[in-house]
């Protein structure tokens, strides 16, 4: 058993595991690199600054009530102590194969460890991940045993000009219930590459709410593999690219087996020069009978020389499923801004309201009044 | 004496190039109600839309004027703020604004900080009860997956909301059970016999007269092809409810 820890160990921090990851990252195909009508970055030409990111540091702090039995630890610790426990989790999921999350594991530093034992409710926990230098790497890893129930909200904190890698990994046992929010405020100059990914199991709830605010660019994927019958999966976005911000951001869903269930839902809005590219991708697999997926993404574009780029990516192999595609592309409505007028609200006023309210079914998503609260004011704030 | 009313004079508009409205002449007087029949496609939401200041209805020629003030040269949310109200035939859905917000926003706008929220909050839930409506609809979304009559009675909370002093309904009516109309006949009147719209004026647009068995009108004007051809007292709804439109589009063309 020890030396098997220690090999577990070896393989996250270790000198090699990062020669090995970043092998990896330079093969890895590039999944950003398909530049849409507007989309004229190449992401995968990104430059990376790999010397800031070797000297990186990231401190770790929780916040919330830690029920008996829940572990919330940093990485080395979770090694150390925990290794059986954080190997299930740690690289288990898509997000580790992705071009960004093998990045994540090349520059590791450390990162956030959180289990829920078996039939434990987590209320709420907040983990802040803080960049202590311009580069770093925000990890984090739940483990969430059979009928365990948790929520968990992710913050980074990094000073202007940051470039953040962030990674963040849910694996869950039997019927559990597990909701994960972010919303990402990093400085307008900073940058961030995420990959986020998901393994639930059998009957299980997961939940994403996610919101992409801040950032120059803020380039994101998030893996939702069902390979287990009677998961219920919702994937809640919402992005909102001003000035000169571009977000670029892909959702997949893989039905690897049937009997399940996923909504995916994405609001993005454009102002200024905001530029986005979205990618919802729905993969239900020829022996997935009966999955029940929808995708619904709506874009609202606020300035003339904002862009988005919304490009669905349906692939259905079975036949006795239910998939739904929905897509709404536009400016404000102008009979629906005519009518708040005629009520005595001005035309900045009315187009502010349609705008939040545009966002709102996704801010509804958001487990706490408080976040959602933070996100409307944030929202309202860069409509301006 | 005064010039309180609101006062159409030879209003031309067009929509999209097409000129609808051909020489409108009409006056609506505080605590009056003014009635505007005519059968479909005669063009009585293109008049409450020009009126209330929907960018695509162009005013060709003619005036209108609110209290002696242009309203023409305004935007609708000054237009509203000067006291006009328009209870739309088709209301709008607003995804992700609460009933209630809204609402509270518009009063807001119209009267800033006239009632503290909990005084506007027992406010409403008066008028709610006087419309029949089921509280919960405050935490929906503006029209969002309302059905035809639940949107005719949001328009109508907020007429009594907002108590304006002139108030056009465009078919308020139209998909209204028997219930849902007399609910929304008694909210008009409590406005009515209320201080805050004992003064507003009613323009009150309808192809059938039923609403008006509720809501007696002073005065009742005829629309035809963009002209009102007849005007006459409440007798003349009741006329219309026998004869239907045809019996007075024969009688004005043969004198045109
Ligand atoms: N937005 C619009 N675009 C094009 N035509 C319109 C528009 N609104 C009204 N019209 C035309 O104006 C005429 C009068 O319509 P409307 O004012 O809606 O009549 P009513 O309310 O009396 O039924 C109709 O011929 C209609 O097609
Ligand atoms: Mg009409």
């Amino acid at each position: 058993m020890p030396s098997t820890l220690a090999s577990v160990a070896d393989s996250m921090l270790s000198e090699t595991a990062r020669t090995n990851a970043l092998a990896e990252f330079r093969r890895a195909p590039g999944e950003h690199e398909r530049p849409g009508r507007y989309w004229k970055i190449d992401l995968d030409g990104l430059e990376i600054p790999f010397e800031a990111l070797v000297q990186g540091s990231v401190e770790i702090s929780f916040s919330g009530e830690l029920p008996d039995g829940v572990i919330a630890c940093d990485l080395a610790t979770a090694e150390r102590e925990h290794g059986e426990l954080l190997r299930q989790v740690f690289g288990c999921t898509e997000a580790a194969s992705r071009k960004f999350g093998t990045l994540a594991r090349a520059y590791l530093t450390g990162g956030a460890f959180i289990y829920i034992p078996d039939g434990v409710e987590l209320p709420h926990l907040t983990v802040t991940h803080r960049l202590v230098g311009h580069a770093g790497v925000a990890s984090t890893s739940v483990l969430a045993g059979n009928g365990a129930r948790g929520t968990i909200v992710e913050r980074i904190e990094a000073p202007a000009g940051a470039f953040v890698c962030q990674t963040s990994e849910i694996v869950t046992g039997e019927r559990a219930e597990i909701t994960s929010a972010a919303i990402q405020q990093l400085p307008l100059d900073a940058r961030i590459l995420a990959s986020r990914g998901a393994r639930p199991g059998r009957s299980s709830r997961i939940a994403f709410a996610l919101a992409d605010l801040g950032a120059s660019l803020a380039a994101g994927s998030l893996d939702v593999t069902i390979a287990q019958p009677g998961v219920e999966s919702r994937v809640s976005a919402l992005f909102f690219p001003t000035s000169t911000q571009h977000v670029d951001l892909v959702t997949r869903v893989h039905h690897d087996v049937g009997d399940a269930v996923s909504r995916t839902l994405v609001k993005g809005a454009a102002a200024g020069a905001g530029q986005a590219r979205y990618v919802g991708s729905i993969r239900i697999a020829a022996h997935a009978q009966r999955s029940d997926a929808s995708l619904r993404d709506d874009t609202l574009l606020l300035s003339e020389h904002a862009h988005i780029d919304s490009i669905p990516a349906l692939e259905i192999a079975a036949n006795d499923v239910k998939a739904y595609h929905g897509a709404t592309v536009g400016a404000i409505d102008e009979d629906e801004r005519f009518y708040i007028e005629t009520r005595g609200i001005s035309r900045t006023q009315a187009e502010r309201m349609i705008a939040l309210g545009f966002f709102e079914s996704v801010v509804d998503c958001f487990p706490t009044e408080t976040l959602r609260e933070q996100l409307r004011e944030a929202l309202a704030a860069k409509i301006g | 004496m005064s010039h309180s009313a609101l006062i159409v004079a030879d209003l031309y508009a067009e929509v999209e190039g097409k000129r609808i409205l051909k020489g409108i002449d009409l006056r609506v007087e505080p605590g009056k109600v003014s009635a505007l029949m005519g059968p479909n496609g005669s063009g009585k939401s293109t008049l409450a839309y020009t009126l209330a200041g929907h960018p695509k209805y162009i005013v060709e020629s003619g005036t209108a004027t609110l209290d002696g003030i242009d309203l023409l040269a305004l935007s609708p949310d000054k237009r509203a703020r000067l006291g006009l109200y328009l209870s739309f035939q088709y209301p709008a859905a607003i995804p992700g604004v609460k009933v209630a917000n809204f609402i509270y926003a518009a009063r807001q706008a119209l009267r800033p900080g006239d009632l503290p929220p909990a005084k506007f909050r027992a406010l409403l839930m008066d008028r709610l009860q006087v419309l029949d409506m089921d509280p919960s609809l405050l935490g929906r979304y503006v029209n969002d997956g309302f059905s035809g009559g639940e949107k005719k009675r949001l328009e109508v909370l907020q007429l009594a909301m907002l108590a304006p002093k002139y108030a056009i309904l465009d078919e308020t009516d139209s998909g209204l059970d028997v219930d849902a109309l007399r609910a929304v006949g008694d909210s008009i009147t409590a406005l009515r016999a209320d201080d805050e719209g004992r003064q507003t004026g009613f323009l009150i647009i309808t192809h059938y007269p039923r609403i008006l068995e509720h809501i007696r009108p002073d005065v009742v004007h005829i629309m035809l092809d963009g002209r009102i051809v007849k005007t006459g007292g409440a007798d003349l709804a009741d006329r219309i409810e026998r004869e239907g439109y045809d019996t007075i589009r024969e009688e004005t063309t043969s004198v045109a």
